[in-house]
């Protein structure tokens, strides 16, 4: 079997979970056989399924060049982004399902309203005492000091990291490796002066201390931030700050 | 897949639409990178035992005949295996701890700045390699 650019084509199994709200009360999984050219991604299946089978198929995506981080998804139980996943990697068949440890809203949709929820709880923003007026200049920052947390803020948020995690699935309250990885990139920020109530925060009731550093967040994120990283240091500049408190009061 | 905790990843009010519980694969925890975490953290097990062991043989520094007694029930089967599971637990735990340590590190210690993470993994590898060296020496009577 060939495409008409003469590619071989090869039939596989898409097991895929579905999920419709208004009928169902689990989850349930439904299997699609496709021809697959050579040079699809996973993410590929799904829209030709969407398209040409079964147009009730439910999935995010947008860029497909793994910048977005929409199109997350576990792929034979590996939570990888769809638009980068080679279909080469995988055999006959091919499980996809919605990203695990997530509510599902619909098929592979999944709820992120509370991975935003703890997101902004790390308060990922520049914190200033007072704001520098407009002819003081720009904030300048020398290369080492971009480089110092330039990994941590190469995150797409695809949630990949969240669906990895063995606390994330066991723990409600953890912040979770993205949002740590997010407010410790900021922390990290010559710019900012916000990492004591960003370490509150850490010491709060979602704390950094849950992270048992399986590391499987850094394993499975698509942009090398490297959140166990992230986290591990997030832990010991908590406890510094905590330490440092007996020492010098801290101004409100 | 099966359920994993209800409430992971919930948002604190419910959306509009009503959404199926979390749930992880089924096998999650026997994969292979989730099984070595797991059997990282199954050592803790081991070095409890051992930390016994080592109460055991401080008891026995009382006198001679128990000392000589332990000593003689150390070289039974048992104890040999159960030495040889601690050996590979140890390098097990050193080799994953000091692959994890280096990026853990903070990117400065005040004005420090800690070395290099391949130099600093290396570090790690010759204070083990030391100590152990060291160590044996002094129990075995070469050194001091």
């Amino acid at each position: 079997m060939a495409d008409e650019n003469g590619g071989e084509l090869r039939k596989r199994t898409f097991v895929i979970t579905r999920f419709d709200p208004d009928k169902d009360q689990v989850p349930k999984t439904q299997s699609y056989e496709i021809a697959c050219r050579p040079d699809w991604k996973v993410l590929d299946a799904l829209n030709f399924i969407k398209d040409e089978i079964d147009p009730t198929l439910s999935h995010r995506w947008s860029c497909r060049m793994a910048v977005c981080g929409s199109c997350g998804m576990n792929v034979d139980g590996e939570p990888k982004l769809t638009c980068k996943t080679s279909l080469a990697e995988y055999g006959d068949t091919v499980e996809v399902a919605p990203l695990a440890n997530f509510p599902v809203i619909r098929d592979l949709v999944i709820e992120m309203d509370g991975f935003m929820e703890k997101f902004k709880a790390v308060k990922p923003w520049i914190i200033v005492a007072k704001e520098k007026a407009a002819e003081e200049g720009t904030y300048k920052q020398t290369p080492e000091e971009l480089a110092a947390y330039k990994q941590f803020s190469m995150c797409i948020n695809c949630m990949l990291c969240y669906a990895a995690c063995p606390v994330v699935s066991q723990e409600p309250e953890f912040l979770g490796p993205a949002a740590i990885a997010l407010g410790h990139r900021y922390n990290m920020d010559s710019r900012d002066e916000g990492a004591a109530e960003r370490n509150e925060v850490f010491r709060g009731p979602g704390t950094v201390f849950q992270c048992s550093y399986a590391n499987e967040c850094s394993e499975v994120c698509p942009k090398n931030v490297d959140p166990a990283a992230a986290i591990n240091q997030a832990k010991l500049n908590a406890v510094v700050d905590w330490a440092s408190g007996f020492v010098v009061k801290r101004g409100k | 897949m099966r359920p994993a905790d209800p409430h992971a990843m919930q948002p604190s009010k419910p959306g509009s639409t009503r959404t199926a519980p979390p749930q992880v694969p089924d096998d999650f925890w026997t994969r292979p990178r989730m099984l070595t975490y797991l059997l990282f953290d199954a050592t803790g097990i081991v070095y409890l035992l051992v930390g016994l062991v080592v109460l055991r043989v401080a008891w026995a520094l009382t006198s001679a005949e128990s000392w000589n007694a332990l000593m003689s029930e150390f070289a039974s089967p048992g104890y040999l295996v159960f030495h040889a599971i601690a050996l590979v637990s140890a390098l097990f735990v050193g080799v994953r701890f000091f692959r994890l340590f280096p990026k853990a590190q903070p990117a400065r210690i005040g004005p420090a700045k800690p070395p290099p993470r391949p130099i600093l993994h290396a570090l790690l590898y010759v204070a083990w390699i030391g100590i152990t060296l060291v160590l044996l020496a002094i129990l075995g009577g070469v050194w001091p």
